[in-house]
């Protein structure tokens, strides 16, 4: 291939990856612990609010008609859950979105929930459900950034679109010397190419899942501009209509009274009858007491792919029971909405059951430190790059490198220790109600610019190891706080005896020593190591270069 | 082959963003009219999932070109020919 292709795709590579790989990191480390949203929201709620089954299934029907009857605002979308989980305190809940507040974003909404008492009253309260999964989702979704907010998702697309660029040129440097490269992993006394070749061989064997997730983040950051542009031009103004057909209208005599819905366990019954391996665990009723009224029957389906991260659904017409579309329904929707539905799937690993979500969780964080090392591989070539324009004496680092390397050991490590201090936080923020979003997102972005701003003052190489100690730390917190819920019950704060919410402790264990692991090796190299001419020692070749450890503040 | 490529940062970058895009509606507009998918809800939902990928894919490939010029002409070359095939399709 011509070497000047290779040349000029290199710097579409560098240039492409250094500006979107720092948003990168934080997209794929909240994103490999989004994997596990729902046991980590298990895990944060707290005991004693009340339960599922306090009102039998049987009784659930009499439940929902009732609340309609008092709510009449809740029948836009009222949900009825079937399984008993940590987070689900009632029987029946729903939400109702502040009036300003944008449709994708939740954190303007009120939390309701209703249950019934031992005579058959109707209770009713605002819930404050724990808000730790739904931040750190959003984290995942735009990049780090606070809401998920229409221009949050244009800057998200932007960086999807700068990392399928990365990708497709990053393969293309590569491809002249694949073979030759892939199976080389050369350890050894050049530790830049170690690292070139750990993130070749990274990227290369996780290249599927990353176009994967690329792509699809790119769609779900433009969809709603694209829709726009296409049902002018080409749908001629076609599309709601267009999503709308396939749906059976209302009969012509059919009653919006909810109490003449069918019971709920009949719905269900008829939706199972359809497929045997289909699991549902909730109903959500939508718009029951107008003529489009639908029951929307969701459940998950481990043996195949699922149209959304939550699950499938089929629609119920709640009146005469008419099991209104298969489009939704795992297996027995048609081809092409099956192809629709992988690409959801495929982003949010619904299909396979906790085997791929912990692979998809493992590829997340090995994606995470492609970001990284992305970054490191540019310090590094600046360095060179100096070398080699043969300036001598040698200067010190660049000033614009140094920023670089302190910005990505400040972001990265600054971000997964925000995240540590804030999931450990959701238990001692029990009781703060309507402000639980606000303070998850006041302590992560605290500790996150904390971690930056110390970074930049300390150096990327005294940096590097401080903050891999306090990433440690902040991990272990988790299931520390756990810990204190077993043995000093007084303080309010508890830990659930479930597999998924005790699997969040070890893992987070297992994370904190792993992170306090790569701080005495990192710090054994900064302080410690071979005198090499690298920003990452402090026992620098050249005593001008020790200029690395005061940059930003003396000049 | 040593062929110097001419750098032509922001020409190529602009072809590849902007015909790249063009390119991905226009596709998915061919779709629409030559496809037969059912149903309707799910093929509008396809022809925008095309768009992205065939955008970037063009994005990605602008650099291959040997001049920021020849990229324009010959993005905008085949656009041309892809709206005119089109229009004359759906005029019929």
């Amino acid at each position: 291939m011509n070497t000047d292709l290779i040349r000029v795709y290199k710097s579409v590579h560098t240039w492409t990856g250094i500006l979107s790989g720092l948003a990168l990191f934080i997209a794929f480390y909240a994103g490999a612990i989004t994997v596990f949203k729902e046991p980590l929201v298990r895990w944060a709620s707290p005991p004693g609010l009340g339960q599922v089954e306090a009102v039998s299934l049987e009784e659930a029907s009499d439940l929902v008609v009732k609340t309609l009857t008092a709510h009449p605002e809740a029948g836009k979308d009222l949900r009825l859950h079937l399984k008993p989980a940590e987070h689900l305190s009632s029987r029946v809940s729903w939400q109702l979105r502040d009036q300003s507040s944008d449709d994708h974003g939740s954190h303007d909404s009120h939390h309701f929930t209703a249950t019934l008492d031992q005579d058959g009253e109707l209770i009713t309260r605002e819930a404050h459900p724990s808000q730790l999964g739904e931040f750190i989702d959003t984290l995942h979704r735009v990049v780090g950034l606070p809401f998920d907010s229409e221009p949050n998702r244009w800057i998200m697309g932007v960086i999807a679109s700068l990392y399928v660029v990365a990708l497709v040129s990053g393969v293309i440097i590569l491809l002249p010397t694949l073979v030759k490269d892939l199976f080389a992993l050369r350890l050894g006394k050049n530790l830049k190419r170690m690292w070139l070749d750990a993130h070749n061989v990274v990227g290369i064997v996780s290249l599927p899942m990353h176009l994967l997730m690329a792509l699809t983040a790119v769609v779900f950051a433009f969809h709603d501009p694209i829709y726009i542009v296409q049902d002018k031009l080409i749908h001629e103004g076609g599309l709601r209509q267009a999503f709308q057909s396939g749906l059976p209208g209302a009969a012509p005599d059919q009653p919006t009274d909810p109490v003449k819905m069918l019971p709920a366990t009949e719905m269900i019954a008829r939706v199972q009858a359809l497929s045997p391996t289909f699991e549902p665990y909730m109903l959500q009723y939508v718009g029951v007491t107008t003529p489009r009224a639908q029951v929307r029957v969701w459940g998950r389906d481990e043996h195949t792919i699922v149209a959304r991260a939550w699950g499938g659904f089929a629609p119920v017409n709640p009146y005469t029971g008419e099991v209104m579309s298969l489009e939704y329904m795992p297996v027995l929707q048609s081809e092409a909405s099956a192809t629709l539905s992988s690409f959801f799937s495929l982003h949010f690993a619904s299909y396979g059951g906790d085997t791929v979500r912990w692979i998809y969780f493992l590829l997340a964080l090995a994606g995470a430190w492609l970001f990284y090392t992305g970054n490191l591989l540019w310090v590094e070539s600046r360095r060179r790059k100096q070398k080699r324009d043969g300036q001598s004496p040698l200067p010190g680092q660049r000033r614009d490198t140094l920023i670089m390397a302190a910005l990505t050991v400040g972001i990265c490590l600054g971000s997964v220790s925000g995240i540590s201090v804030t999931i450990a936080a959701a238990k001692w923020l029990n009781g703060y109600g309507e402000l639980l979003a606000d303070w998850h997102r006041y302590i992560y972005y605290l500790i996150f610019f904390a971690s930056i701003l110390w970074s930049l003052l300390r150096g990327a190489a005294r940096a590097s190891v401080e903050l891999l100690w306090l990433a440690g730390l902040t991990t272990l917190l988790i299931p520390l706080t756990s810990m204190l819920g077993v043995t000093l019950p007084s303080l309010g704060i508890w830990s659930h005896p479930a597999t998924a919410t005790l699997a969040v402790d070890i893992t987070a264990l297992a994370g904190g020593l792993g992170f306090l692991w790569m701080a005495r090796i990192t710090a054994r190299r900064v302080y410690h190591g071979q005198p090499l001419d690298t920003l990452w020692s402090l026992r620098t070749v050249n005593d001008s270069s020790t200029a690395n450890s005061k940059i930003i503040v003396g000049k | 082959m040593s062929v110097r490529i001419q750098r032509d940062w922001w020409s190529k970058s602009l072809a590849g963003v902007l015909l790249g895009l063009i390119l991905g509606l226009v596709c998915s507009a061919l779709f629409m009219q030559f496809a037969e998918v059912e149903p309707a809800s799910v093929k509008v939902q396809l022809a925008m999932w095309m768009v992205a990928p065939i955008w970037l894919a063009v994005a990605s490939g602008s650099y291959l070109f040997q001049t920021g010029k020849q990229a324009w002409v010959w993005l905008c070359g085949i656009n041309l020919i892809l709206v005119g095939l089109y229009l004359a399709a759906s005029k019929l």
